[in-house]
């Protein structure tokens, strides 16, 4: 029953994306292409990503929780930012409304991590004989990188597509998508600082994601009051 | 030409590609054997054939959940590997499944780790006697019975202790692990056992010179010292024969070392030649010193004064044992009784006689003077066993370990059989003369006995699984080189009556597994996750509407067509 338990897991880290982009008017609008851009944007972040942690960063002994090296870690998150931007602002999209484009993008982003950080685990270990809960954990940890990455493309987009904003709203946006920015550093803190286990950290990101994406999607609209 | 070199081109670019792929399709196939919950060396029992009649644990591979002692009355084992630990082993329930034929899935037998030559060491073992006779009845009941299912023997260790407790509390709850229960699954992935392929018996014969005396056309009277040095037992893998016949070995080698101490001055040596033999196939009914004695030449035969042949002097207290199978009053055995008894009452032990008859048409051979006896030859085996052992009793067992060996007692053993030589040899009998005295340069080395048993209970010596240039007979040979002027091996083949077959030791994963019933659930637990997240989306995106319309168009299009 291996392959079985793989593929619950595959569809627990993979099928949220395919139900978000063919649930919502993404499907009907044929985002496909943005979507597939952004993920190839995200591929392209991670090597720089990787070549400059392979630079700067030492390797430490034990799995204890050092300040410089997670404040290098989260300045070299900011490259994640970095490509958010890029894959935002400029890849040529068709004639995409804004509430679409940062839908795409954030799908196509979540997609690409996926894939690159769960797939080869799950190949892995999931179709062993060994039972453990780390893959079904692993892939509720992917639903709450998708809500994330929407919500951090939702604000992303704001940030930078939007020019008129009401102007009470903007330090919040920007407190918001800090915060969700600097989610990694946040989960390997409490991993590894506090001591805390896998299940309860997917539990906290769980749970954040949710508030944030309900954040964001207030904002959202609050912005989008003016325009309309 | 230009396309011939553009292909050869690239097939020289497609070339490292095609081994990095081999290399990441290994790696995708091996990772996954490298994830279970516990592994563990496990050693199988013996698989032979005699005279064609199976016998042992006819298969290897194993595949099946594990359960305990503990398991539900009525419960079908035909799937199911029964975990024993050795402290709660009932023999009579062992029997009857293996007696009854009952049928199961395989028998994993948890020995104590102080047994384990390889971890335990010398601590010192608890209740040794019942844990001997325990392990005895158990080995005599597996070695005689055909057991259609594989048979492990592993030892204890934190890992398997953590498993069974489990397991045992998941038995108590009335569940046994089956596919659909979830639980523990023993997995050994062997091929199945082949047949060892013309098993070879290596005997070793040491000569040392007696000095013979200028003018003097007759041969010198020869001395034989023998001592068989092969094991036999449940777990093939596991036998290593303390004492028998570890004992016997590590006191050839001593005596060959105090002769030839003696012998290698003109001055001290005696007037017999000294002949030492270790011989294989000594549970087989001592077939290879049957081979070795026929290899003589018939002159040599008749010129063999008597032989002593050593078998299990490690174990005793007070009482060591000669056995012969002429009758007492027959002058050549008095003439050695009475010259062992006078060193051993020197020595303060005592001495007994035991006298067998050999039954000529009875192919058992319970000592292996009865083969000496057999071709004429005097001989009695030297032996803290009192009473003839049956077949493949008292080989090397599962408990013959270094903790069942006394260095004291194959000390005093090797002081009364050299003393006992050397005062025929130079012609002291009667006399109080010590010439292996303590203190002296001919002293016993208790250090040497020492060293050599503590290798001896490290190396299992079944002969079918010992090749013709094993290192162990290898370092016999060499050390028996060392003592003796000339060293012959002779190589036989095992009689045809024996087959054994291989695969003794391997490793057992255990994996901790989730049932069917538990993915049955989490494949709907995930269905209707998804669902419920598309008709969230759909709400919240598009709107009520759209979702009710999903389910609608099927319906409005035939409404079209009619």
């Amino acid at each position: 029953m291996t392959m079985f338990h793989f593929f619950n897991c595959a569809i627990l880290t993979f099928g949220p994306h395919a139900v978000y982009y063919s649930a919502t008017p993404l499907s009907e609008y044929d985002t496909l292409g943005t979507s597939i851009k952004a993920a190839l944007v995200y591929l392209g972040t991670a090597l720089v990503k990787l070549v400059c942690l392979a630079t700067f960063l030492q390797v430490s002994e034990n799995d204890g929780f050092d300040p410089y090296q997670e404040l290098l870690k989260a300045l070299i998150g900011f490259i994640d930012v970095a490509g958010l931007y890029f894959a935002l602002t400029q890849l040529t999209h068709r004639n995409i409304s804004q509430n679409h484009k940062f839908q795409a993008v954030g799908l196509g982003w979540a997609f690409a991590d996926s894939v690159l950080h769960r797939l080869a685990p799950l190949w892995v270990g999931a179709r062993g004989l060994e039972f453990t809960w780390d893959y079904i954990l692993q892939g509720l940890e992917a639903n709450a990188n998708l809500v994330l990455s929407i919500s951090l493309a939702a604000l992303g987009s704001l940030i930078w597509l939007r020019k008129n904003k009401p102007k009470t709203l903007i330090p919040i946006i920007y407190a918001c998508a800090g915060i969700v920015a600097t989610m990694p550093s946040i989960t390997s803190y409490l991993r590894r600082g506090l001591g805390w286990h896998f299940p309860k950290v997917v539990g906290f990101e769980l749970f954040t994601s949710l508030v944030m994406a309900f954040i964001s999607w207030q904002l959202f609209s609050a912005c989008q009051r003016p325009s309309t | 030409m230009a396309t011939s070199k553009k292909s050869g081109g690239l097939r020289d670019l497609l070339e490292p590609m095609y081994s990095v792929i081999a290399l990441l399709f290994i790696l995708v196939a091996c990772v996954e054997l490298c994830d279970a919950a516990a592994a563990v060396d496990v050693y199988r029992l013996i698989q032979y054939d005699m005279s064609g009649s199976p016998f042992g644990s006819r298969f290897a591979a194993l595949n099946h959940h594990a359960s305990s002692l503990r398991f539900p009355p009525g419960a079908d084992l035909s799937r199911t590997v029964l975990i024993i630990p050795l402290r709660e082993l009932n023999i009579t329930f062992v029997r009857e499944y293996i007696t009854q034929k009952k049928p199961l899935g395989g028998l994993l037998f948890l020995l104590p780790e102080v047994l384990s030559f390889k971890h335990g060491g010398n601590k010192q073992v608890h209740e040794k006697e019942k844990m001997k006779k325990l392990l005895a009845e158990l080995e005599q009941l597996l070695v005689n019975s055909n057991i259609p299912y594989p048979v492990y023997f592993a030892f204890e260790n934190d890992d398997i202790d953590t498993v069974l407790t489990e397991i045992k509390k998941n038995d108590a709850m009335g569940q046994p692990a089956t596919a659909t229960t979830g639980g523990y699954k023993l997995v050994i992935p062997t091929a199945e056992p082949k047949k060892v392929a013309s098993p070879t018996i290596t005997n070793i014969q040491g000569w040392l010179s007696g000095l013979k005396a200028d003018g003097d056309a007759n041969q010198l009277p020869t001395i034989a010292i023998v001592a068989s040095y092969d094991t036999f037992g449940a777990a093939p893998a596991l036998s290593v024969g303390g004492d028998s016949n570890g004992s016997g070995i590590v006191a050839l080698l001593e005596i060959a070392r105090l002769f030839s101490l003696l012998y290698s001055n003109p001055k001290t040596r005696g007037r017999y030649n000294l002949l030492f033999g270790l011989t294989s196939g000594g549970p087989y009914n001592y077939n290879g010193t049957q081979k070795w004695l026929r290899s003589f030449d018939q002159r040599l035969r008749e010129s063999i004064d008597y032989a002593i042949c050593l078998n299990s002097i490690g174990s005793w207290d007070n009482e060591l044992w000669i056995h012969v199978s002429k009758p007492p009053e027959n002058a050549y055995i008095k003439q050695i009784f009475e010259g062992f008894s006078n060193v051993a009452e020197e020595l303060d032990l005592k001495v007994g006689l035991k006298h067998k008859k050999i039954n000529i048409s009875n192919p058992r051979v319970a000592w292996e003077h009865e083969q000496f006896s057999r071709l004429r030859v005097t001989a009695a085996t030297l032996s803290g066993l009192s009473v003839a052992p049956e077949l493949f009793e008292s080989t090397g067992g599962l408990f013959d370990g270094r903790q069942y060996v006394n260095e004291t007692a194959i000390f005093r053993g090797v002081k009364l059989v050299a003393e006992s030589l050397a005062r025929h040899i130079y012609g002291h009998q009667g006399k109080d003369v010590q010439i292996f005295a303590d203190e002296s340069s001919l002293a016993v080395n208790p250090a040497y006995i020492r060293s050599w048993l503590d290798l001896l209970s490290q190396t299992p010596r079944v002969a079918p699984f010992l090749s013709k240039n094993d290192p162990f007979v290898m370092a016999l040979k060499k050390e028996l080189a060392d003592h003796a002027d000339e060293v012959n091996v002779q190589h036989e083949n095992l009689e045809g009556i024996f087959t054994f077959y291989d695969s003794t030791s391997t490793r057992l994963n255990i994996y901790q597994v989730a049932s069917v019933t538990f993915d049955l659930l989490l494949l709907l637990v995930l269905g209707s996750y998804l669902i419920v997240l598309f008709c969230f989306l759909v709400i919240t995106t598009r709107g009520v509407d759209d979702l009710i319309s999903l389910f609608r168009r099927p319906p409005s299009r035939k409404v079209k067509t009619a």
